[in-house]
């Protein structure tokens, strides 16, 4: 089997998880009035649930654009990561391949990618396995997308969809809690973002993430230092 | 309803951003390294964000519910997340606080 069809494969046993997410994202986007086009757009363009779906979250609250934009950006950091290890993998391919590789990158690409690392005989091989999965990646997030929109047009009023986007954010936040001190950030997080409510533009909640990733920083180097 | 001109703005900036995140370490070198404790301070983002979206979100809303006092969307959040530390699913804490939300303010 050529490793672009092993990609695609590898990426299959992720699905399930993704659909639920793509679900949201979609019946969330009709909940907010967003067009047709305007939430296959963002899905194309943005291409990052969580960030997309905190945009829709604070735009609906009508957010401050540089409160919008830097906490998607700051939920989208985590792509440094995923990038600086795509880097080594992808130098010797054409700038196209470089920018598919860059704009698919996503949790879940990382994640394939990571589990088959050891069986990659070149470079080559492994980015074929890679543009594989982001393929089934992108149908099934956006299939999933417009499933849940087409549903959010048609489910009554009575069911609160707004409420989905809580929920979708407790079904990311707790497989992060690895330890006592992510619960503790978490909790912090929690208050800091009652406490700061009233700040205007919803800038209480760059701030909630700064003080967080302070408290993270603090927290860290008391370990490091034992 | 969120404004056409303001929600492009929004989307175009946050796409340009994500994909320079995305693209910026690969389109500079292969020999970029992140270190270790960035990484590790890169893993408490969630931590540090998530819940400043998901407790104003419940804690706020006013409900309908009298006998929670109107809180029902915190009691279904706690219960959601209870059952999402258990499953680790996606679409069981979705589905549930959804369904659990509908049955406590309809009947």
């Amino acid at each position: 089997m050529s490793p672009f069809r092993r990609g695609f494969k590898g990426m299959l046993p992720i699905v399930p998880g993704i659909i639920p997410f793509g679900a949201v994202m979609g019946t969330v986007s009709a909940d907010a009035h967003l067009s047709f086009f305007q939430t296959v757009s963002m899905n194309f363009l943005v291409f990052a649930g969580a960030s997309q779906l905190a945009a829709i979250d604070l735009m609906n609250q009508q957010a401050a654009v540089i409160v919008v934009v830097a906490t998607g950006l700051i939920i989208n950091l985590r792509f440094l990561l995923y990038s600086a290890a795509m880097s080594p993998i992808v130098q010797q391919e054409s700038f196209i391949k470089k920018f598919i590789t860059a704009y698919c990158v996503t949790d879940q690409s990382y994640a394939v990618m990571i589990s088959e690392q050891d069986h990659f005989k070149s470079n080559h091989e492994a980015i074929q396995f890679y543009l594989g999965s982001c393929l089934c990646m992108v149908i099934v997030w956006q299939s999933s997308v417009i499933a849940g929109f087409i549903f959010g047009n048609f489910a009554p009023k009575s069911l609160s969809l707004d409420y989905a986007i809580p929920l979708s954010f407790v079904a990311l936040l707790m497989p992060t809690l690895k330890n006592s001190k992510y619960v503790i950030v978490a909790i912090f997080s929690a208050v800091a973002s009652l406490l700061l409510q009233q700040m205007p533009f919803k800038t209480g909640l760059i701030a909630t993430a700064i003080l967080g990733i302070c408290l993270a920083l603090f927290l860290t180097r008391k370990k490091a230092a034992k | 309803m969120i404004p056409q001109g303001y929600y492009w703005l929004n989307i175009a900036l946050l796409a340009v951003g994500t994909i320079v995140i995305r693209g910026s370490i690969i389109a500079l070198s292969a020999r970029v390294k992140i270190s270790d404790r960035l990484k590790e301070l890169f893993t408490f983002i969630p931590a540090a964000i998530l819940p400043a979206f998901i407790a104003p979100a419940v804690f706020f809303h006013q409900g309908e519910v009298s006998w929670m006092m109107g809180k029902e969307r915190v009691v279904v959040l706690i219960l959601a997340a209870i059952l999402c530390w258990v499953t680790r699913s996606t679409l069981a804490t979705v589905g549930f606080g959804l369904l659990a939300l509908y049955l406590f303010t309809n009947f």
